[in-house]
């Protein structure tokens, strides 16, 4: 008696798991966005791999222009974090240039920005043997072996926002000029400091290629154009808001002259507007580095007054047309740096900023 | 699933616990088994793998893919291990990601002291550091536990954040990169006879060991008897103290191994990468059968709550499921777990 109570009971236990697995896969199935035609193309599958075996040879005899459309490639997206704005933006620009070239496109991710959550997904993403992947890698070298298995594999690497140690694996490179962007924020923040008083900049943490950069460039930047600003710093938000405001909360209790604050990422923006406005001062400036819908907020609250945007749309778009040509054995550009946009209360709306503000979903 | 009734104490405290029970034969062992929970969760994964198998046989079932997995969970299963001991003296130790990253720090700097950070000579060391700053930390927790009486969760938050912190004074936040090729060419990529990933064996390896010292031996027994009645345990001469500070202690030491296992894999400190070590690590434990009130804990289960999360990140990306579907379908595999050992918990106590 007892054990077959204890039998049914793992039978029904069972049945409830495999019914789970089928519902998360059957759910996404129902959502009327991009994931179900990324589903769709599982079945087809077997027929899509053996595209690219044919591919070198074509590339090798006839040397033809690419002519996307006829092909049905499968390229799987890979950004540093998942829930992101600015990796969400690249996504809606590679989902743009895949329904331009007729190719298929997933998105997957690790919920942290980590090379020990990302690189578990990587693996998985090549053992599912797509044609391409753009990914931003979490690590300079953790992921090197990891994305040179997946050359080896026959899949085309396209590296889009960060970088590695040795890019030599990928086809192309695809990132803003973060040394500019530093140098452009640099110049908003001294012209709105009307060139005097002590700046500080909050970071998100040391050994990230893209926001070292710009850290570096705003330096540099400070340094060059704006003599008379003194430098205070720079601080470390580990890209939590909470950190960012507490760093300047004290820094403004320390350093009564500082009146600007480069905000070098999203969240450590976010944070330092946090900050002032909870010490009550409306005479610091702030500038921040990205364009999600909380900055988009705070600048027109008057908390942040300047934004320098990427485009990480142009970053994702052109991330696919590198991939493209690449499986269909057109010329690849090696290096592409994307520009930027400033974004004040005043331009927010006109055509020229508008397009290029971050979104939070396609 | 192993459990020492109260009613039992006294004998066993008293006169069993010099030396190791007789192992039962294997057969009471497999129906024991396969009677209770930690059954169910194994069948859980194996439907798992089966469903994965069906969709995508090509992608998912293939030696390459299924190593992936295997690798992806060894150094989450080490710290398991630990984290199985712990909880089964009803105690939590939500360190063991911060002890993983100090050690691997600490062990990264020693072996750039000796022979400029490559070399057999360079690896002792960093291992000899290792294993001593994850044991050092456990101790701590131990100490603290046992000596000041502060609450395990409050101990070992205060060194989660703490512990993690003094890794990043000491690299300035930044991933120190020192690992000797000779450690990254064995444990890190090398496989045994070409096939087995030297990761996956160190973790198989331990578990196995500690599966036993868990089940047979007096160490174990000891740790449920705590975590099932810590005053019983006291009265029948138990020394409940020291043998508490046993447990953190191989919690800590086992994180520093999995510090080295870190190093070796990633090639560098990943401090950033470990803040979720700690509840993926709980996760596993419960999600294994381990009860969170301490007194009942198995190593297979452990093992088997490891391989569960990974598997389904696995296959939902093969899939191409969205990748936040795996999040929710790892916290409700958490909860029915443990409603499931709930169910079977009342049964039994109706008997």
């Amino acid at each position: 008696m007892k054990h077959t109570r204890r039998r049914t009971r793992t039978l029904v236990a069972l049945v409830a798991a495999i019914a789970m697995i089928a519902a998360a896969c059957g759910d996404d199935n129902g959502d009327p966005d991009e994931p179900e035609a990324a589903e769709e193309e599982v079945a087809e599958e077997p027929e899509a791999e053996e595209e690219p075996a044919d591919e070198p040879d074509a590339e090798e005899e006839t040397e033809e222009p690419a002519e996307p459309g006829d092909e049905m490639f499968d390229i799987t997206l890979i950004p540093g974090v998942t829930g992101d704005e600015f990796y969400v933006s690249m996504e809606c620009g590679a989902l743009e240039a895949a329904e331009e070239f007729g190719v298929n496109l997933d998105v997957q991710g690790a919920p942290q920005f980590s090379p020990t959550d990302q690189i578990p997904v990587l693996e998985a993403v090549i053992a599912s043997g797509p044609d391409a992947i753009l990914i931003a890698p979490t690590d300079v070298d953790a992921l090197q072996a990891p994305l040179q298995a997946a050359v080896d594999a026959g899949i085309e690497v396209v590296l889009v926002d960060t970088t590695l140690s040795d890019p030599s694996l990928a086809v192309s490179q695809i990132a803003s000029d973060n040394l500019l962007g530093g140098s452009l924020a640099a110049d908003a923040l001294g012209e709105l400091m009307g060139g005097e008083g002590a700046a500080l900049v909050v970071n998100v943490t040391p050994g990230i290629s893209t926001t070292d950069a710009r850290g570096e460039g705003f330096i540099q930047g400070l340094e060059e154009n704006w003599p008379d600003i003194e430098f205070v710093g720079q601080e470390y938000s580990d890209n939590e808001p909470a950190r960012a405001a507490e760093i300047v909360s004290a820094v403004l209790a320390a350093e009564p002259e500082l009146r600007g604050i480069f905000g070098a990422n999203l969240f450590s923006a976010e944070g330092a507007a946090t900050g002032i406005r909870q010490e009550g001062r409306d005479d610091v400036f702030v500038v921040g580095f990205d364009a999600g819908p909380a900055q988009i907020e705070q600048l027109r609250e008057g908390i942040v007054q300047a934004l320098i945007v990427q485009q990480p749309l142009d970053i994702g778009y052109q991330g696919v047309e590198q991939a493209v040509l690449a499986l269909t054995g057109g010329e690849n550009t090696f290096e592409i740096g994307t520009g930027f946009v400033i974004a004040t209360i005043d331009n927010l709306d006109d055509d020229d900023v508008a397009p290029f503000l971050y979104r939070s979903d396609c | 699933m192993t459990q020492i009734p109260e009613t039992d104490l006294d004998t066993n405290g008293a006169t069993d616990a010099e030396g190791a029970q007789a192992p039962p034969s294997a057969l009471k062992w497999l129906t024991d088994r396969l009677a209770d929970s930690t059954a169910f969760i194994f069948v859980a994964l194996l439907a798992m793998i089966l469903v994965f198998t069906v969709l995508r046989p090509d992608a998912f079932a293939t030696v390459n893919n299924l190593r992936n997995i295997a690798i992806a969970a060894s150094i989450l299963l080490v710290l398991s291990i630990g984290q199985t001991f712990v909880i089964g003296t009803a105690g939590i130790d939500i360190s063991v990601g911060s002890m993983l990253v100090f050690s691997g720090v600490v062990a990264s700097l020693a072996m750039a002291e000796v022979g400029g950070g490559q070399g057999w000579a360079s690896v002792g060391v960093g291992v000899a550091v290792s294993l001593l700053a994850g044991g050092f930390w456990g101790m701590v927790n131990g100490l603290l536990v046992t000596k000041v009486k502060l609450p395990p969760l409050i101990v070992t938050l205060g060194t989660f954040g703490g512990v993690l912190g003094l890794a990043k004074v000491l690299t300035g936040g930044i991933n120190l990169r020192t690992v000797p090729n000779e450690l990254v060419n064995t444990l890190g990529i090398g496989r045994a006879f070409g096939v087995v990933p030297w990761l996956v064996i160190l973790a198989l390896v331990l578990t196995a060991i500690f599966g036993v010292v868990l089940r047979y031996t007096r160490f174990g027994r000891y740790t449920l008897a705590i975590g099932s009645n810590e005053e019983a345990a006291r009265r029948v001469g138990i020394d409940v103290d020291l043998h508490l500070l046993k447990v953190y202690t191989l919690s800590g030491l086992l994180a520093g191994v999995a510090g080295i296992m870190n190093l070796a894999r990633f090639t560098n400190t990943t401090i950033q990468g470990h803040d979720t070590d700690n509840l993926q690590s709980i996760a596993a434990v419960v999600i294994g059968g381990t009860s969170l009130f301490g007194g009942i804990a198995t190593m297979f289960g452990t093992l088997v709550g490891v391989f569960i999360p990974t598997t389904l990140q696995n296959g939902f990306v093969i899939l191409r499921i969205q990748p936040f579907w795996q999040e929710v379908a790892v916290g409700a595999v958490l909860i029915l777990a443990v409603y499931v050992d709930q169910l079977k918990r009342r049964a039994r106590n109706r008997l």
